[in-house]
Order: C-alpha cells, then structure tokens, then sequence
C-alpha cells in the first residue's frame, strides 16, 4: 500500500556514497528530529530528472532551508557509486544529499515501487516528493509515470 | 545453470543510449555473424570496474581487433541511461559498445547473476568475459567477487 500523510517513514536501510566509498544510513538516521524534503525519481541520469528534477532542487536548496527545511533528500533505485556520480555530474555539492535505494527497500516498504522491467530498467521508484517532519509525512505528491507537475522543488516551495 | 563453452548466447532484449534515448537491442543484433569480446560487471560508475576492468578493454580496443574481434561490448546490470554516462565518463567513444541489462535478462539466461541485494545494490551480474563467434560462446571467464584478473582484456588477448 502507498504511504500516505500522516504515516512514518518505514525503517529500512540505504546506502550514501562517502569519500570511504558506500556506508550504510538508515531512515531513522536521516529522518529523526529533522524536517526532511525528500523526492524520488526513477533513475539517476535520465532525462526529465537530470534536466528538470535534480536542479531544481538543487537552486532551490537556499530557499527551502530558509523556510525551515533542515536536508533535502534525492532518493532513486540506483547504487551508492550511481547516486554518487550523478550528484557529481550535476554539481550537487552538499545542498542535496544523493541516497541510494539500490535493493529497493525504500521504494517498496513506502509502496512507491513501479516495474519499468520492460522498459529494461527493473524495478524503480515513482516521481514523488515529500515533506517529513521527524520521520512523520506531512506532505505527499506523485507525478504519473513520464510527468513531472506536483514533485518540483518549485511546487514544495508554495507549500511551505 | 551458468553458461558453458560451446553454448549458443540465449536471445535477451537489452538497451543501449542513442543520440535519440534508449533504444533496444537484441542480443541476436549484437552477435549474429560476428566475432564479440563481451565483458560484464557488478555495476557502472563502481571503483574496481572504472579503474581496471572498463579502462583495460578501451585501451586494449584496437589490439583486440587486430586479433579478428569486430565488436567489445560492456554488459551491466544498469539502465541505458547510467551504461551511457559512464561510458561518456571514461572517454569510450566507439571503441566499446556499453550494453545495459537493467531489468537483468541476459544475466539470468546465462546464469551469471549475482545478488548484492544485501549491500544494497540489488540482483547484478558476475565479473565475467567471453569471445562470442556468431552467437558461440568459444572462452568463458568468471572473476571470484571483489578480483579482475581472469576477466582481464589483457588475459583475453593472451587467450586469443
């Protein structure tokens, strides 16, 4: 079932790319005692998210910690060394932190799964965005397959 | 069961990045009538692959060709999107054709799937090489997980 307002953010572990290499951090670890803008998208360096979603978030990174966001979040069912190169190619630098879902547990325990196997890129995560204050959602949007209209780093900001 | 010497490559539907996008392609396109060098691996953009595995086919290219092979592809367990900007990021050009099995279809038909589900990089494939005649699979090597040394250019061109 897809998680829904009101609901806590599942317990699973991801991965973040460190200058170690891939570490372990877990939900809690990134959702606890914070206020959290998390979006997902279905792949690291495809198109509507390189040119579209990605930077959007990252221009917008100044403003949404103004109005009290503490981290922002790209989360996508790509490896650690994946999400790190993307967040290199696009010069996130640290406004956005790049996580790795690469098992797909985020993806499926939020219910937020899609099967683009036929499409020859496995099991993904739909295009949605997130507010979350203390691993609480306090604001869902998700955009249909191939759209991008209510995940932007733009529409987040209206909301805040 | 893991594929053999002597065995026909099984016919999978696979990916590669065009100009255009993704586009399809079949392994029947790749192999049918040629001599191929095919190499697979973990993961794109992972640092044993980028050091060694990928760098030592690109710099090997003409030497492998000067031996009789028409084509090297470079087969992982990512979409084409991800095979496309890592072959951008190490300076490919056409001297590899960089082949994405993101829904994992070749890698199951042969049998050379690996899970790293565990350290969060899903079901992948094994470090592995084969010279391919017209859909014949004429060498086959694997590399135990974390090693290149089997699946070398370097320890094909000696073979070949």
């Amino acid at each position: 079932m897809t998680i829904s307002i009101g609901d806590k953010i599942p317990s699973v572990e991801l991965n973040v790319l460190t200058g170690d290499g891939p570490v372990a951090i877990s939900t809690d670890e990134i959702f606890a005692g914070k206020k959290v803008a998390v979006f997902g998208l279905p792949g690291a360096f495809t198109r509507t998210c390189s040119a579209k979603h990605l930077p959007g978030f990252v221009n917008n990174a100044d403003a949404l910690k103004a109005k009290g966001v503490d981290a922002i979040v790209c989360l996508a069912v790509n490896d650690a060394f994946v999400m790190g190169a993307w967040g290199k190619a696009q010069d996130v630098g640290d406004s956005v932190m790049m996580v790795a879902d690469g098992s797909a547990r985020f993806a499926k325990a939020a219910g937020l799964d899609i099967d683009m196997s036929a499409k020859g890129f496995g099991l993904r995560s739909r295009r949605f965005s997130m507010v979350v204050d203390d691993g609480e959602v306090k604001s869902l949007h998700i955009d249909e397959p191939g759209t991008f209209e209510h995940t932007s780093a733009e529409v987040m900001l209206g909301e805040l | 069961m893991t594929i053999s010497i002597g065995d026909k490559i099984p016919s999978a539907d696979l990916n590669i990045l065009t100009d255009d996008g993704p586009g399809g392609i079949s392994t029947d396109e790749i192999f049918s009538g040629k001599k191929v060098a095919i190499f697979g691996l973990p993961g794109a953009f992972t640092p044993t692959c980028s050091a060694q595995h990928l760098p030592g086919f690109v710099n090997n290219a003409d030497a492998l060709k000067a031996k009789g092979i028409d084509t090297i592809v470079c087969l992982a367990v990512n979409d084409p999107f991800v095979m496309g900007a890592w072959g951008k990021d190490q300076n490919v050009g056409d001297k590899v054709m960089m082949v994405a099995d993101g829904s994992a279809n070749f890698t199951k038909a042969t049998g050379l799937e690996l899970d790293l589900t565990e350290k969060g990089l899903g079901v992948r494939c094994q470090r592995f090489s084969m010279v391919v005649d017209d859909g014949e699979v004429k060498s086959l090597n694997i590399d135990e997980a974390g090693a290149v040394e089997k699946t070398s250019a370097e320890a094909m061109l000696g073979e070949i």
